[in-house]
This record gives C-alpha cells, sequence and structure tokens, in this order.
C-alpha cells in the first residue's frame, strides 16, 4: 500500500509542475506571434546534480543488495529516480539513449558528445563490473516504474523468455547502425515511457508505454527483460562482475526465491539425468559451433542486401527519394520537404553525393550488423546447448537486476538478520 | 464484498483502457495523416492567388480556411491529449483496484509453469531459436526480393521483351526511324505482337525501342554558366576523353548555330538551352539533347521599355555573351540590351521585362544564375550595379540589392558554406557573399581591380576569386576573412575552378596554372600557347578546358596535374561546354554539337 501511495503521489505531483511549456497558439486574436525568447537553462548544475545523484543511488543499491541483502532501499531508490530522472528531469539524459551518442561520437568526429552522457553511458557499466546490474535495480526509472507497478508475477515460459531474450540484441545492434550512419536515435523515438515521464508527446508511443505497464502489473519488467538494449549491454558485464548477489550460504532449498524472481534470474538445482549421452551433446556444441561462421555469413549477407532499404531511415535518402519521384511526376502542390530544398537551391547531383555516401556506409554497417545477429543467435543456440549439473540454487548474474525481492522471501535471510 | 467491488472496477477500468487505446491508436493515425499547413484547398487557392495577386477577397478566403485548418488540428491534437490524461488516469484505476484485489495474496511467489526438466526447457528454446531465426531469414529474402530494383526492371523486360524478339532486321537506316509516322506507332506495335512476322512491324518496334532510349531523362543537369550553381563542378560520368569533327568519331550530332552569341550551352534532361542575338532578333532555342533536333525557338521582342536600337557592343562579346540558365521548369536568357525573357521548357513564353539598358561599354556579359525558384541577375552596369532575384514562374521581383562595385562582367555562383547557401559575386574592387534568399550580405572583401570578367568559385568553404592585372584571392566564407593572395598567373575572362585541395586556372595568354587551395603556392603551370576565354569544368576528376583556337586539354584534377589527353577540334571555342551522363556539348564559334561515346 505504501508503494501505492508513493507513486501516486510521484504522478499527482508530476502533473502539478508539469505546466504547458508554450502558450498555444490564440489564433482569434488575427495571428499576432509573440516575440520569442529562450532562457538559457542552468543546464550544467542540473548535469552535475544527475551524475552526483545516480552514482549515490548506484551506491545505495550495490551496498543494499551486496552487503546487507534487503530490499527496502532499493525500493526507496526506485522511488527517487522514477520521481527525479523520470518525471522531474523528463526521462533525459538516460544510460539507455547514450549508446547512441557514445555510437555515433566513435565514428564521427565533428560530433561532439557531452561529458555527462558519457559519464551516463559509462557508469553504469563501471558499476556492472563491480557489483552486477544495480542501474537497473531502481537507478534507471524504466525499470523502477514497472517495478513500481508490478503486483502479481505471472511466469512466462523460460523457453519462449529465451526467444524473446534475443530481441534487446538486435534493438541494440539496430540501434547502434542508425545512430553511427547518422539517420535517427531510434531508443529516443521509440522510448515508451517519455510520453509518460513528460505526460506529453507521440500519442502512439503513450499507449505503447501504457500497455507495457499493463504487462508489467502482472510480470516483471518486460521492457528491461525483452526490450531494453542497454540491459542487454549491462548484461555482459555483469556475468563477470566481482561482487555479486548470492544466494543464501544456509540455502534450504526452499524455492522461495526461484519464485519470487520477477526476471526469472534464478536457477534451480539441476540433476543432469540427460537421456542423450555426453557424445550427442558434443557433437551438438561443434556442430552450433561449425555452423556460427556461416550464421554470421548469412546474417550479413541478408542484412546488406537490405542496406538500400534501411537506409531509407535517413532522412536525406527519403528526401532524395522525393526529389527523384517529383522529377520523374512533378507534383502541383509540393511538400515541405521539397518546398525547403528546391527553396534553398538544392541540386540533384548535390543531394545524389550525399545519399550515394549514406548508402555505401550503411553497406558496410548493415553488413557488421547482420554478422553480429547471426553471432547472436549463434551464441544463443550454444548456451542452450550447454548442461551443467548444480546441486543449489544459482543466481544467472546476466539476468539479475538486483532488484533484492528474492532476499524478502528468504527465510534464512531473515533469520541471519535477526 | 469489498473484494468483489474492487475486482469489478478492475474490469471496468480494464475494458475501458482496451477500448479507450483502440480508439486513441485510430484517432490518432487519423490526425499523424493530417498536414495544416498543406491543405489541398489552401493550396489550390494559393496558385490560383500567384496568378492574380490582386484579389482581396481570395486572399481573406486563404486566410480564413488556413485559421480553420489549425484551429481544427489543434482541437484534435487537443482531444487526443485528453485521451492520454484520461487513459493514464484509468491505469492508475486499475492498478490501485489490483492492488487491493491481491492485497491478501500478493506475497505469495508464483509457481513455474515449465516443467522441471531443465533440458527439456532448452531443448524446446532451441527449437523455438531455430524457428524464429528461420523465419526471420525467409522473411528479410522476401523482403529483399520484393523492394529490389530488379523485380521492377524485370516488369519492364517483360513488357519490352515481346518487342525485341519481333524485331531483328538485317540492315536498318537512320532514315528509317525517322520517317516513321509517329500517330501509326501503337497500333502497329500491338499488330507486331500478334503476326511477329512483317518487315514494317519491325521497323516499328524498333523506332518505339529507340524512342524509349530517346526519353530516357539523363539525371545529371548542367544549369547554367559552368553548370550547377556555376561552380564548375559536373557530377557527369562516362565522360569521352577523345573526339573527332571531320571524322564524326564520338561525334552524335552538330547544328549550326542560328544567331550568333558567345554564351554557353546549358543542359536539363534532354534538353539544351542556348541563345543567339544580332541587330535583327534577340532568341532563346531549344535543342533536343539526343538528336539535336531544334526543339522551339523563343523571341525576345515586344518587350515593354526594349530598345529600338540595340546598344553597342564589341566583336568579342556581342549581344548574348549571357548563358541562359534553367531550374528545370522554366529557362531564362538575358541580353546586352537589357531583355530578359523567361519560357517553360516547352517554349512557352511565361514573361519578359526590360531592366534598363546596362551601361556598359563591351556589352553586358554576366550569365544568369538559378536558385530554387529563384533568378538570380548580376546587374553590375556604370550607372547603376545591382543584384536582383526574380520569381522564375511569374517574373516578380524577390529582392533587389543596389551595389557600390564598379562594372564588372563576372557571373554571380551560388557557394555551399557549412552546408548553407552563399550568393558569391565578384565586383571591382570587391568580391561579395549574399543570402540568396533575401540578399541580406554575409560579407565583403576588396582586393580585385580592373576589369573583372572571370567568375568566382568555391570548394571546402573557401571562395576563389581572381582578376587580371590583380590577384587570386581565397576568402574564408564563414568568416569573410581573407586568407591569401597572389599574383603568378591570372584569368582575364576564363573562371577558376576549385577542388578541395586545387584551384586551377587559365589565363588568356595559354597558362593553365594549379594553385594550393591552403596555402596559394603555386603547384604546377603549363605555357600552352594559346589562349583561353573559355572556363575549365572538372567531372570524373578530369579537368576539360577548350583553347579560343578549338584545341582540347584534359588534365587530372589532383596535385599531380598531369596531361590526360589533347586534340584539336578543328572548331573556335570561347563557350564552356556542358556536361550530363555520357555527352559533352559544345558551342563553338558558329555551331553546336554532342559528344557521345558511341562504344
Amino acid at each position: 500500500m505504501k508503494k501505492l501511495l508513493s507513486l501516486l503521489i510521484l504522478i499527482l505531483f508530476s502533473v502539478t509542475i508539469q505546466a504547458q511549456r508554450f502558450p498555444k497558439p490564440d489564433f482569434d486574436s488575427g495571428y499576432q506571434y509573440p516575440a520569442f525568447s529562450y532562457v538559457v537553462p542552468n543546464e550544467t548544475l542540473w548535469l552535475t546534480i544527475d551524475i552526483i545523484l545516480l552514482v549515490v543511488l548506484m551506491s545505495i543499491v550495490a551496498w543494499a543488495v551486496i552487503k546487507k541483502r534487503v530490499r527496502k532501499p532499493v525500493f526507496y531508490v526506485s522511488i527517487i529516480s522514477v520521481a527525479y530522472f523520470g518525471f522531474f528531469r523528463s526521462g533525459c539524459v538516460c544510460s539507455i539513449g547514450a549508446i547512441q551518442n557514445v555510437s555515433l561520437s566513435l565514428v564521427d568526429n565533428s560530433y561532439s558528445m557531452p561529458f555527462a552522457v558519457l559519464l551516463f553511458f559509462i557508469l553504469p557499466i563501471i558499476f556492472a563490473l563491480l557489483f552486477g546490474r544495480v542501474f537497473c535495480a531502481g537507478v534507471c526509472p524504466l525499470g523502477a516504474l514497472q517495478e513500481l507497478v508490478n503486483i502479481k508475477n505471472y511466469r512466462l515460459s523460460k523457453s519462449l523468455a529465451a526467444v524473446l531474450g534475443i530481441i534487446p540484441w538486435i534493438y541494440l545492434l539496430f540501434t547502434i547502425l542508425f545512430a553511427v550512419t547518422r539517420s535517427t536515435f531510434l531508443i529516443c523515438r521509440f522510448d515508451p515511457f517519455i510520453g509518460i515521464f513528460r505526460l506529453g508527446g507521440d500519442i502512439g508511443l503513450i499507449v505503447f508505454g501504457v500497455l507495457l505497464l499493463i504487462a508489467a502489473i502482472f510480470t516483471g519488467r518486460p521492457f528491461c527483460r525483452f526490450i531494453c538494449p542497454y540491459g542487454a549491454l549491462l548484461s555482459l558485464f555483469s556475468r563477470v562482475s566481482i561482487w555479486k548477489a548470492s544466494i543464501t550460504p544456509q540455502c534450504i532449498n526452499c524455492e522461495l526465491c526461484h519464485n519470487a524472481c520477477p526476471v526469472d534470474a534464478i536457477i534451480t538445482p539441476y540433476e543432469n539425468k540427460v537421456k542423450e549421452t555426453r557424445l550427442q551433446g558434443v557433437k551438438r556444441i561443434l556442430l552450433y559451433l561449425i555452423f556460427l561462421p556461416v550464421m554470421v555469413i548469412i546474417g550479413g549477407l541478408i542484412l546488406q542486401l537490405m542496406s538500400t532499404s534501411l537506409s531509407r531511415v535517413n532522412k536525406d535518402v527519403r528526401l532524395y527519394d522525393m526529389v527523384i519521384q517529383n522529377e520523374k511526376e512533378p507534383r502541383d502542390i509540393l511538400p515541405l520537404d521539397l518546398e525547403a530544398f528546391y527553396g534553398q537551391g538544392g541540386t540533384i547531383e548535390e543531394i545524389t553525393g550525399r545519399v550515394q555516401k549514406i548508402q555505401s556506409e550503411f553497406k558496410t554497417y548493415s553488413s557488421v550488423t547482420g554478422a553480429l545477429i547471426g553471432l547472436v543467435i549463434g551464441f544463443t543456440l550454444i548456451g542452450l546447448s550447454v548442461k551443467r549439473t548444480r546441486k543449489n540454487y544459482e543466481i544467472n548474474d546476466a539476468k539479475c537486476v538486483n532488484c533484492a525481492k528474492c532476499f524478502s522471501y528468504c527465510p534464512q535471510n531473515k533469520i541471519n538478520r535477526l | 464484498m469489498r473484494r468483489k467491488i474492487v475486482r469489478n472496477i478492475a474490469i471496468v477500468s480494464a475494458i475501458f483502457m482496451v477500448t479507450f487505446s483502440i480508439m486513441l491508436i485510430t484517432n490518432y493515425f487519423q490526425v499523424k495523416g493530417v498536414n495544416p499547413l498543406q491543405v489541398e484547398v489552401i493550396e489550390t487557392l494559393k496558385q490560383i492567388n500567384d496568378e492574380n495577386a490582386n484579389n482581396v477577397e481570395l486572399q481573406e478566403q486563404i486566410r480564413q480556411l488556413d485559421l480553420l485548418a489549425r484551429q481544427a488540428y489543434f482541437v484534435r491534437m487537443d482531444h487526443l491529449m485528453t485521451g492520454v490524461y484520461i487513459l493514464v488516469a484509468m491505469l492508475v484505476v486499475f492498478i490501485v483496484s489490483l492492488h487491493l484485489y491481491f492485497s491478501g495474496e500478493k506475497d505469495i511467489p508464483g509457481k513455474d509453469i515449465d516443467p522441471i526438466d531443465d533440458w527439456t526447457v532448452k531443448t524446446l528454446a532451441r527449437k523455438y531459436v531455430n524457428w524464429v531465426a528461420g523465419v526471420l531469414v525467409i522473411a528479410a529474402l522476401v523482403f529483399v526480393v520484393l523492394t529490389s530494383p530488379y523485380l521492377k526492371m524485370e516488369k519492364t523486360d517483360n513488357q519490352t521483351e515481346p518487342l525485341a524478339d519481333a524485331t531483328q532486321p538485317e540492315s536498318y537506316g537512320d532514315n528509317e526511324y525517322e520517317t516513321l509516322p509517329v500517330e501509326q506507332e501503337d497500333s502497329v506495335a500491338v499488330i507486331t505482337l500478334a503476326e511477329n512476322n512483317t518487315e514494317a512491324d519491325k521497323t516499328v518496334a524498333e523506332a518505339e525501342i529507340k524512342k524509349e532510349e530517346e526519353e530516357e531523362i539523363p539525371k545529371v543537369t548542367h544549369n547554367g554558366f559552368r553548370g550547377n550553381n556555376s561552380n564548375a563542378i559536373s557530377t557527369a560520368k562516362s565522360i569521352p576523353t577523345e573526339w573527332n569533327l571531320k571524322t564524326g568519331a564520338n561525334i552524335v550530332w552538330a547544328n549550326k548555330i542560328l544567331r550568333q552569341g558567345f554564351n554557353s550551352p546549358v543542359i536539363n534532361g534532354n534538353k539544351v538551352f542556348i541563345s543567339g542575338a544580332d541587330e535583327e532578333a534577340r532568341e532563346l532555342y531549344c535543342y533536343n539533347l539526343k538528336t539535336g533536333e531544334l526543339l522551339w525557338t523563343v523571341s525576345a521582342n515586344n518587350i515593354p521599355g526594349s530598345p529600338a536600337q540595340m546598344p553597342k557592343t564589341t566583336q568579342d562579346t556581342g549581344l548574348a555573351a549571357s548563358t541562359v540558365a534553367t531550374n528545370g521548369k522554366q529557362v531564362c536568357a538575358i541580353f546586352a540590351s537589357g531583355d530578359l525573357i523567361c519560357s517553360d521548357t516547352d517554349g512557352k513564353r511565361l514573361w519578359a521585362k526590360n531592366l534598363g539598358i546596362p551601361a556598359n561599354h563591351y556589352g553586358y556579359a554576366s550569365s544568369l544564375l538559378t536558385f530554387g525558384n529563384s533568378l538570380i541577375v548580376q546587374y553590375d552596369n556604370s550607372n547603376s550595379p545591382k543584384v536582383v532575384a526574380l520569381d522564375m514562374a511569374t517574373g516578380k521581383e524577390l529582392w533587389n540589392k543596389n551595389r557600390t562595385d564598379k562594372i564588372t562582367w563576372s557571373s554571380p555562383i551560388i557557394a555551399y558554406v557549412n552546408k548553407k547557401p552563399q550568393l558569391v559575386l565578384m565586383g571591382n574592387p570587391s568580391i561579395t557573399a549574399y543570402n540568396p534568399n533575401n540578399g541580406e550580405q554575409y560579407w565583403r572583401v576588396e582586393g580585385l581591380s580592373g576589369e573583372v570578367a572571370s567568375s568566382p568559385c568555391s570548394a571546402a568553404d573557401i571562395v576563389f576569386g581572381a582578376s587580371e592585372y590583380a590577384a587570386l584571392i581565397a576568402v574564408d566564407a564563414n568568416t569573410g576573412e581573407l586568407l591569401w593572395e597572389t599574383n603568378d598567373f591570372l584569368p582575364e575572362v576564363s573562371s577558376p575552378v576549385a577542388t578541395k585541395d586545387n584551384v586551377y586556372l587559365a589565363t588568356s595568354y595559354g597558362v593553365l596554372a594549379c594553385y594550393d587551395t591552403k596555402s596559394g603556392e603555386l603547384r604546377k603551370s603549363y605555357e600552352l600557347d594559346t589562349e583561353f576565354y573559355s572556363s575549365p569544368v572538372i567531372t570524373e576528376g578530369k579537368l576539360y578546358i577548350f583553347s579560343n583556337s578549338g584545341k582540347v586539354y584534359i588534365y587530372a584534377a589532383n596535385s599531380d596535374f598531369g596531361l590526360v589527353n589533347s586534340f584539336e577540334t578543328g572548331e573556335k571555342t570561347f563557350a564552356t561546354p556542358a556536361f550530363t551522363d555520357g555527352r559533352i556539348v559544345v558551342r563553338t564559334e558558329n555551331s553546336i554539337y554532342c559528344v557521345a561515346s558511341k562504344s
């Protein structure tokens, strides 16, 4: 109930502070345009506060989960994060979106990435290397919001979840592809929660965000598990983190932690009694290993073939298509894009040169993206072919988001704390 | 009882949310397709207004409709936003009621739905991953096939294939195509498909194919003096490096010009435009790029303010020294009398006006320049030097800027600086950059003197300008700062051309020189014992230039500046050639001809 009240207060608070930023145009007064005046906000101060808060909140989560093994601080961190990073700072800068800035800055020397964005990208990764995905636990406002609305934790089939788990990787790779080709920032464009945090924006996306939240009521963090590209990236680092959340050493195999985990990150003990012989298993893994380069090549080739179509995400390529179409069949009424193009003295030669360069870039990067998608699928299949005997419950460090829910259910943990 | 109530509230709010979401999404897509800035009715009325600018009632009607369209748009957007607020509110109600409903059992964790056997789960997951990967590959391949340009080509090929099969003539003369009656083509082609055997049918089908080839429109345009933006850089490809006017090697067509002029040819699509003038008439001509056929002529006559007697000009300038300009929809020409005419590309004269007889002791020679739908006229003369922008469709003045520089014969260019256009004009004593949209001056740098006839050029945000007996200067077009100046070799009439690394120029005493764009250092020069009035143009990494005697020089447009080829054409050439894919159009003293590789 406390959780619910906090959420309600949060939403009411955000509604009251979200005044209309710009006055709506008053058409009845005869096109009286107001004089524009722009006040430069003291953004440096806020960004400094953002960074400090990011580090402090991640440290609190790390302390609570790894040292104290308690859930409560994580819950409070979630509230602060949703209130501050979500509603107050309108979900921007966010670490998820920072992937795009970092990718673009790696290929484009002329792109100057703000230092704060770099920190937002790198700090959660450093923390993941040290303590696991403490950022996902409650510092990320997107994960925290889903955590706060979660009521029941209906489980999804693990086999289905394994397939859906590929989506964040594909999303990550396409995000990088479109960022390095200066086409679009996919994550910013399709962030389903930004409209909710800002109480405005693209209505289609807000509806999508609402649907995701409805799903989050019944199952743990659907966005984090099956969409979030940054989560996929952090899962790489959390596998090798130095200090990790762990199962209570005096585990009595009561299964409560496993059932409580919203992201299915606790693996049950398993006695390897597969009817299949060891040789068969080894043969399968060898087959996948041999087939892996083929998957990489096929993926690369297919996306290379699709590169021209993919390049249409770039606004210059779309404009070029419009210009060519218009040159073939001139329109009576030019769309605004064409009006601007011709109005600024744009020529086919100039735009053709630009588009050829973009398409050549797309060809290269699409091949790499396709190859990496092949690699992801290959590794997933190999991962699913490995069998291992486990005597105790174990935490899957890649999946675990350090939400500490399991600790609040563990009877041994409660005894230890007494 | 309480549990039942909250359960019902949850169900009602859930149904409400689903219904509302569907309605919102539908409405969202409807509103997304609406653009209040381009309502068809208003656009049509605007066009009518453009044709008749004095209709106050119509203008008021447009304003009212525009207001209504915007109001309607924002009201709909407001409704949508209200809908979103209601949806979020219902979500909150739903979460609250669910919380209350599950308050007694929410701490009981859910049970695994998978089989206990971990290996069975993994086997199933592998199967799913394999299936999904397979479906993704198939979907991607289908997408590739459906979006492939070859598929579209294949459709076209299927349509033309029967014609091609039916047409295997033993020998054809060119005249056979030309004498074919056009009105019979369609009907006879149908018979060809059905009967597929008579000689006449074969001829018709072949003519169809030839016609299709002729109608193939080259993408690369050359819209004014020294090409688009007048910057002497062309994107044309497959340009021949050798031809022979005497033997006809690589010559597609050649025609005698009808009236004299030193202006250069201009290409847009399948049309070539030039102008010509003498004491009797001033005319704009259009030729077919593929065949050389004269398509139409538009005369600059019956223009109010046009002088009855032509102003005196020198023999090497004449009445039609200014190159015409086109934007693909209209084409305009200006003459030494100050007469400016504009027609559509089908030869229908749209408007004409006299800008006032220019006080010019050699004769007016600045070429026209197009910038989108604007026509830029550098009207520097001894009395009232100015630069004017006119609407190409109507002739309406868009802006007008008086200039302080002395008379020049130079032509304007558009330089893209930091991706923004700058209109750059040479003068005496300065190079000046303006905003081509409104004539606002960006920067002005002094450094020229004497009779300025050469035009500027630009590359990599640097503008270069030169005049004989003064200097070649380089200006940072971002700041208007003079970067360097040099005076080893300077052009009189010919204009320089620049790449990122080098600027090339040709002098009237026969020197071709290449300078470093960064430092102004002379990299290489050739003394060729000839004269250059024509300007160099760079395409496919090669610099093409004609000497006055008609000798072609082709050099590598790089720092080595090595000779690629050089040969005589035998006809005096003063104009700058025009380039499009696979073709060059050259105007000589007495003729116009088209070069294309016949292989």
